[in-house]
């Protein structure tokens, strides 16, 4: 780049940024904007990434019903995605973290940790070998390529 | 380069696969360029249209060419291979801008009309130009609110990046429709101020009002509106192909080929369906 073009750039990087912020991060709307149009234009990006998830997760979305899209929100709305399934995820161990999540999305949760390993940080990774997942009241055993799913029970 | 008169086109999208397999007089598409691997094989109905003649074209969604920071070469990389996968004739990406400070938005948001973001967009382009084996239409986004920052007119802004890039324009007539209802500016007006023989393509697709703002949903139906404006713009320069962009939400197939024959009809092109 021409360096007399810097300042210019640097000063449109740093505009971005804050608007991206205010539309995914909940910060304060950038300087000059219209709060009221900006704020409908976060709404919109909360309804489509809800619905993103809840393909997804459909059994997360499915089972908290009427209060997916509220429940999504409040989680979403100052956390930037990291894609619809590790969205979904964190939300889901979140949910059955606090004892809120209901028995089918406990059953879809369990069946994915067991087969598949996710760290919270990272892409999810397929497990090898044998392995159990656990959600809720949900218990799931992977072996030999099978997954058999175990309700209740476990306390 | 002008595309032959392909006429009326659907964005394929893995649920109305069925639908569009079944279109006697398709001759073009479109697919999410990051949905498809790189290193192929390319879905298989994809396959099917492409050996009985139908074109695809590429439509890439995440490479933030409106972005400050520069493209990202592999995701550069990615939209050129799949253009050869797939032997498309152009591929097609926004002026928006997806991420910022590593962070993404989830969704195309506007650049400001500035001197400085025409610089930055300019690079971009011509960063990706270089690595692709077909022309590049760029198409301008619906958006909810604009830059208190922006300097130019939105035609003047346009024109500017395409003069200086060589770019074809991918026109969303239905982004004219919204935005121009949202600012309470009249469409056709911006349509007499856009290099409209710079046209590769263009898109139509609905939307819906909420709380005063129209959406450009693209899960609701086209509305008359968006359709007269197609006839307006057909009758300063007819684009050689029109292409319906359906997200979600998917009507009956009757439905979807009532919009397909209403889009054909507005621009005087024979039906699809």
């Amino acid at each position: 780049m021409n360096e007399d073009r810097r300042p210019g750039r640097d000063r449109l990087a740093a505009r971005q940024a804050e608007l991206v912020a205010a539309l995914v991060s909940g910060a304060p709307v950038p300087t000059g904007f219209d709060t009221r149009l900006v704020g409908a234009a976060r709404d919109a990006l909360l309804r489509k990434r809800a619905g993103d998830v809840g393909r997804h997760w459909p059994m997360l979305a499915a089972g908290l019903g009427a209060e997916w899209l509220p429940t999504f929100r409040s989680f979403a709305a100052t956390r930037p995605t990291n894609g619809s399934l590790r969205d979904g995820w964190d939300l889901a161990r979140e949910l059955a973290a606090g004892g809120r999540l209901p028995g089918p999305a406990a059953e879809e949760l369990a069946v994915r940790e067991a087969t598949w390993r996710y760290d919270g940080d990272s892409n999810p990774l397929p497990r090898r070998g044998p392995a159990l997942g656990r959600a809720g009241g949900t218990l799931v055993i992977r072996f030999a390529g099978r997954v058999r799913v175990l309700r209740g029970g476990l306390g | 380069m002008n595309l032959p008169a392909y006429g009326v086109g659907i964005g394929w999208r893995p649920e109305i696969s069925g639908f569009v397999a079944e279109l006697p007089g398709l001759r073009f598409v479109e697919v999410v360029a990051e949905s498809i691997a790189a290193g192929g094989p390319p879905p298989a109905a994809l396959t099917t249209l492409r050996e009985r003649g139908t074109v695809v074209v590429p439509h890439g969604v995440r490479l933030s060419l409106g972005g400050a920071e520069p493209v990202e070469p592999d995701r550069v990389t990615h939209l050129a291979r799949v253009a050869e996968l797939l032997d498309a004739p152009l591929v097609s990406e926004h002026i928006a801008f997806v991420r910022a400070a590593g962070v993404e938005a989830g969704h195309l948001l506007p650049v400001p009309r500035t001197r400085d973001s025409v610089d930055a967009l300019v690079e971009n382009v011509n960063r990706t130009q270089a690595e692709l084996p077909v022309p590049l239409a760029l198409e301008p986004i619906a958006a909810l609110f604009d830059w208190p920052d922006d300097e130019l007119g939105e035609a003047e802004f346009l024109t500017e990046i395409l003069d200086r890039t060589g770019a074809l324009l991918l026109l969303d007539i239905a982004n004219v429709y919204a935005n121009a209802r949202n600012r309470g500016t009249d469409p056709v007006d911006l349509l007499d101020r856009l290099p409209l023989d710079r046209v590769a393509y263009v898109h139509v697709a609905g939307g819906a009002e909420h709380d005063g703002i129209y959406h450009d949903t693209h899960t609701d139906p086209t509305p008359a509106p968006v359709l007269e404006l197609v006839g307006e713009l057909c009758a300063r320069h007819r684009p050689p192909a029109l292409l319906l962009e359906r997200d979600g939400r998917y009507p009956p197939a009757q439905a979807l080929r009532d919009e397909l024959d209403a889009i054909a009809a507005a621009a005087g092109y024979p039906a699809i369906t």
